[in-house]
């Protein structure tokens, strides 16, 4: 696109240009595409057989299932979420802005494994929310930990910041002169969000969602902490391949059908419409 | 997960670590990453000049048990190093193997994991030119190693809320929802542990007929036992936590790790009829490097008594040296998975069943499980 804009390029620039692009094909080859090669070279000794193996295998169905609703349960939640907390930093008196940012990216750079079990210490059967649930007079024993509400938990608490970073970039790109113009031709606070900024934010809540529902299909320590056995999702069947079946062909096959997947999910992303404030791009 | 994260992790939970402890243990844990990682991991760096033995165990107190009891005299008496590390597995042996350069010597496998490793090729046989193995019984015995290791799968209790008087005497009690109407804490893999066995025993199947086992039969015993009444473990010693925390009163559990929680105080106990005895090995990964370092770690493991006694003492494991049980006091000894006294009353985990059943079975078990 960009080469169109720019117009015609010298045919040496353009040569120029594309060394350039060499040292990240490197980077790509070696530590992607090669790998990548090796992982589906690994899946395809003998044939299709591992597929078959894979498909047959009376644990792809709940797998697959369970990736897929807590995976776009989460999304759906940390969308929310995030469109809600963004909004609050971008409407944040400047003062407050970096200390509301802070609070985005502090969980952002804990580590998943801290967070997990610090959600283990606080949903356990006798931890601070079961003994709150009892004070405000819930009755029976409410298990909150090793099933799926908690498996959701743990996820929305971590993809929460890769939903509210790309629609945080797409509200401060707004013009603000945009509400202003609404605000002139007589549309109330809501409606002006509703028929302005709401509709101009939706590329960056397309690219969050997008994100955030690959980040989820590939979770893999939040579902064994958190989680019970029914809440074994597409990369648990792929440790339990590896570890207990000891079968790496087949590990493989499941592992090239999740990035498939993806990458399936990753091209209909550019498809959807990406009408910003400037018109079609 | 690694045990010892898993450790770390599990005292944090309890409230035994203080929470600035527990965060900074944590990120050190975190940046040693989950447990696909932690296949990768290699020895401390192979010392170029002495020699050594790279051993992969189970980690935590087991470890602890056979530092003290062999790497530590051995290392003494040899000057061969050993170095211990923790995450033996099946798969751990399968990447060192195919690398062609393994990075460990010495991988830890139990009895149904070892016939699957030697049906794939990953073992060196035993050179009996340089391991003596004339002092181990035939049945703790193959060409690719003996059982450094046999151990008992048992009921473990809290007795601050179990009185040994009404504890759990078999299986049939354990199930006993009505007599004990808690949770109980189950060791999930299934292969390494034996519920199955037991919950073929709690549905009233005899010792002696256990195999070859009735998956559906004992699934359906788990079922009467009920899912809402089980809390799932993975890792040895989280039965042991979780029984001290009080979160469980009633957990299966592997003896040795009772018997070392009473030793630093805590109210266990164990009762041993039906308890299910199984073993590991200390298998040679084909082309190991130090492969001649091995052998005299395996011979010193197999012929030395002290050091075998002393194993048998911490744990009340047997070893596959026989002669050195001798040396032990009688009541240790009897407790032992290979006592006479025990005989008919304990079951001996079939390893040849596994070995044939063993894909089919644990992907049956995860499919109970997760329906």
């Amino acid at each position: 696109m960009a080469g169109r804009l720019i117009g015609r390029v010298p045919a040496r620039a353009a040569l120029a240009r594309t060394l350039l692009l060499l040292p990240l094909c490197v980077v790509y080859g070696v530590l992607l595409v090669w790998p990548l090669g090796l992982l589906v070279r690994s899946s395809l000794d003998g044939g299709f057989a591992a597929y078959a193996e894979v498909v047959r295998n009376p644990l792809f169905r709940p797998a697959m299932m369970s990736t897929l609703v807590i995976s776009v349960v989460t999304t759906a939640i940390a969308v929310v979420l995030g469109y809600v907390c963004a909004a609050a930093i971008w409407r944040a008196p400047p003062v407050l802005r970096p200390l509301a940012v802070a609070f985005v990216l502090l969980p952002f750079w804990t580590a998943v494994l801290v967070k997990n079990f610090a959600w283990a210490a606080l949903l356990q059967d006798h931890g601070v929310f079961t003994a709150a649930l009892r004070a405000l007079g819930v009755p029976g024993h409410p298990v909150l930990l090793h099933n799926r509400f908690a498996v959701i938990v743990g996820m929305v608490h971590y993809v929460l910041p890769y939903a509210v970073l790309p629609i945080f970039a797409a509200m401060v790109s707004l013009d603000a002169r945009l509400e202003q113009a609404a605000a002139s031709l007589g549309a109330s606070q809501a409606a002006a969000v509703r028929l302005v900024i709401v509709p101009l934010t939706l590329p960056g809540v397309y690219a969050a969602a997008l994100l955030v529902f690959i980040i989820c299909t590939g979770f893999f320590i939040t579902p064994v902490i958190l989680g019970g056995p029914r809440d074994m999702m597409a990369a648990n069947l792929v440790d339990f391949y590896a570890r207990q079946l000891v079968d790496f062909r087949a590990a493989s096959a499941l592992a090239v059908m999740i990035i498939a997947g993806v990458s399936l999910l990753v091209s209909v992303y550019q498809w959807l419409p990406k009408e910003g404030q400037f018109g079609r791009l | 997960m690694t045990e010892d994260q898993m450790d770390v992790a599990l005292q944090a939970i309890r409230g035994r670590v203080s929470r600035r402890e527990f965060l900074r243990r944590a990120a050190l844990l975190s940046m040693s990453a989950p447990a696909a990682l932690a296949l990768l991991e290699r020895p401390r760096a192979a010392e170029a000049a002495g020699k050594v033995v790279n051993l992969a165990g189970y980690g935590g107190v087991s470890n602890d048990a056979i530092r003290k009891a062999w790497a530590d005299p051995f290392e003494q008496k040899t000057g061969i190093k050993v170095n211990l590390g923790a995450n033996a597995s099946l798969a751990l042996a399968k990447l060192q193997a195919q690398s062609g350069n393994p990075q460990w010597d010495i991988v830890g496998l139990d009895g149904s994991e070892l016939p699957t490793a030697v049906k794939q090729g990953l073992l060196e046989r035993i050179d009996t030119s340089k391991v003596d193995m004339s002092k181990v019984p035939g049945y703790l015995k193959t060409p690719y190693g003996f059982k450094y290791s046999v151990y008992l799968f048992t009921k473990a209790y809290d007795q601050r809320k179990i009185p040994d008087s009404s504890a759990p005497q078999n299986w049939k009690d354990f199930w006993d929802t009505g007599r004990y109407p808690m949770k109980r804490s189950i060791y999930q893999n299934v292969a390494d542990g034996s519920i199955l066995e037991a919950a073929l025993m709690a549905d009233g199947v005899p010792v002696s007929n256990v195999y070859p086992l009735d998956v559906e039969r004992a699934l359906k015993s788990l079922d009467r036992l009920g899912k809402a009444n089980v809390i799932w473990h993975s890792a040895n010693q989280q039965p042991i936590q979780q029984l001290t925390s009080g979160e469980v009163a009633l957990a299966t559990a592997f003896s040795g790790r009772v018997i070392v929680a009473r030793r630093d105080g805590a109210h266990l106990q164990y009762t041993l009829d039906q308890d299910v005895a199984s073993g590991s090995y200390f298998p040679v990964v084909k082309g190991s490097p130090n492969k001649e370092a091995a052998f005299a770690f395996l011979n010193f493991v197999a012929t030395n008594d002290v050091a075998a006694a002393t194993y048998m003492s911490i744990l009340t494991y047997a070893t596959g040296n026989a002669s050195a049980v001798r040396l032990l006091p009688q009541e240790v000894a009897d407790q032992l998975p290979t006592s006479p006294k025990l005989k008919g009353k304990i079951l001996f985990k079939d390893d040849a069943w596994w070995a044939d059943n063993l894909e089919k079975t644990v992907i049956r078990f995860k499919e109970w499980q997760a329906a």
